[in-house]
């Protein structure tokens, strides 16, 4: 029974990093949020190549989590830190987002009435010749 | 001369308020002739934008929605870097009457605050109508705003505001974004500004709807409260 989870388990970890890896080589995935993902896979990976020492001894004595369930609360762990990374980073770009636009209006303001001032030569006099 | 060194801007946010927007800036320039109004047009979908040029205001136009703070934030931004010495927020909705602007600059001047506030609820025009939820909710965070402030504030919502100089750069800087008129409160303390509530009339509004209804005011005032609660624990700004 604890065979088949740890090749499951073991199959999906190297999936996860496989990918991970092919979207940073691609550029699709930035390096810096791919750290938390890529550390999902290696540790799901760990977990299913030693489960006796990473969890039947240690995590299991204190926390008291079977196998299985142990591997996904861990998963659960990292999934939770990676939202919660992606809410920093939306919060950071949302705030400048909002500078971009808010300089850009005035910017445009600015251009708008320097256009009016100084008009470019060849759109002085439309009706002339 | 007294044009440089007492330069005024009216700052008018507006999102989807063609049918308030003219009225707006034209009383404004009716009452006080040597104010400038810059018109925020919030990526309004109609035509607030072209009435609002032919009004004859300065229009700043965002590129999409911002929401009031973002909208806002953006007006004190073009009133600081002009060079601007005092800035009046003014409803593009026409709750706010122009006329009542002079009380709130007597208060700047007068009273040496950098923000003056013009209150429904001071003075013998506390006959303004509203619900009686509404109300409530108004009284409660009054009493919180006052509490974390250390003085009395009648009206945290009102959006009837004159700003001296260092007001606008606080604000141009740090704006907040989601409730912005009780919050800008706490800012404004916590920088160590001073602020004055001065009694004004408020019309009931040409156009539109309150940004709060009835459904919402609950909701409204659960997240208002946590933020105004999150602010107090912001390290200060600038």
């Amino acid at each position: 029974m604890l065979i088949k989870i740890q090749i499951i388990i073991g199959t999906l970890s190297v999936i996860l990093f496989v990918i991970t890896f092919e979207m940073i080589r691609k550029g699709r995935l930035r390096e810096e949020y791919s750290i938390l993902w890529l550390f999902t896979g290696v540790a799901t990976l760990v977990f299913s190549l030693w489960p006796q020492f990473f969890l039947s001894q240690f995590i299991t004595r204190i926390t008291g989590l079977y196998y299985l369930s142990a591997v996904v609360m861990i998963a659960f762990f990292f999934l939770l830190l990676i939202v919660l990374h992606f809410s920093v980073v939306i919060s950071e770009l949302t705030d400048r987002n909002k500078e971009l636009a808010q300089r850009h209006a005035l910017l445009e303001l600015e251009f708008n009435e320097f256009q009016k001032r100084y008009p470019p030569p060849d759109a002085v006099s439309p009706s002339g010749h | 001369m007294d044009r440089l060194t007492k330069r005024r801007l009216a700052i008018v946010p507006a999102y989807n308020e063609e049918r308030s927007v003219t009225k707006v800036v034209e009383e404004i320039k009716h009452s006080l002739p040597q104010v400038e109004t810059l018109v925020v047009n919030d990526g309004s979908t109609d035509l607030t934008s072209e009435k609002a040029k032919a009004s004859g205001a300065i229009v700043l136009d965002l590129p999409f929605n911002l929401g009031i703070g973002g909208a806002m934030q953006a007006g004190y931004k073009y009133a600081y870097e002009k060079g601007y010495n005092i800035a009046i927020q003014v409803d593009g909705d026409g709750q706010h009457d122009p006329k009542e602007i002079p009380k709130l600059l007597e208060a700047l001047e007068e009273k040496q605050v950098d923000l003056a506030i013009g209150s429904r609820f001071i003075g013998d025009m506390a006959e303004y109508k509203t619900s009686a939820m509404r109300m409530l909710g108004i009284s409660i965070l009054s009493k919180v705003i006052s509490f974390i402030v250390g003085q009395k504030v009648t009206d945290p919502t009102s959006g009837f505001r004159a700003a001296n100089r260092k007001a606008i750069q606080l604000f141009a800087s740090n704006y907040p974004q989601d409730y912005p008129e009780p919050e800008a409160l706490i800012f404004l303390s916590k920088s160590g500004l001073k602020m004055l509530e001065v009694p004004v009339k408020m019309n009931q509004r040409y156009a539109g709807e309150s940004s709060i209804t009835k459904v919402r005011s609950i909701y409204y005032m659960v997240k208002i409260l946590l933020a105004i609660f999150v602010d107090c624990f912001k390290r200060k700004s600038v």
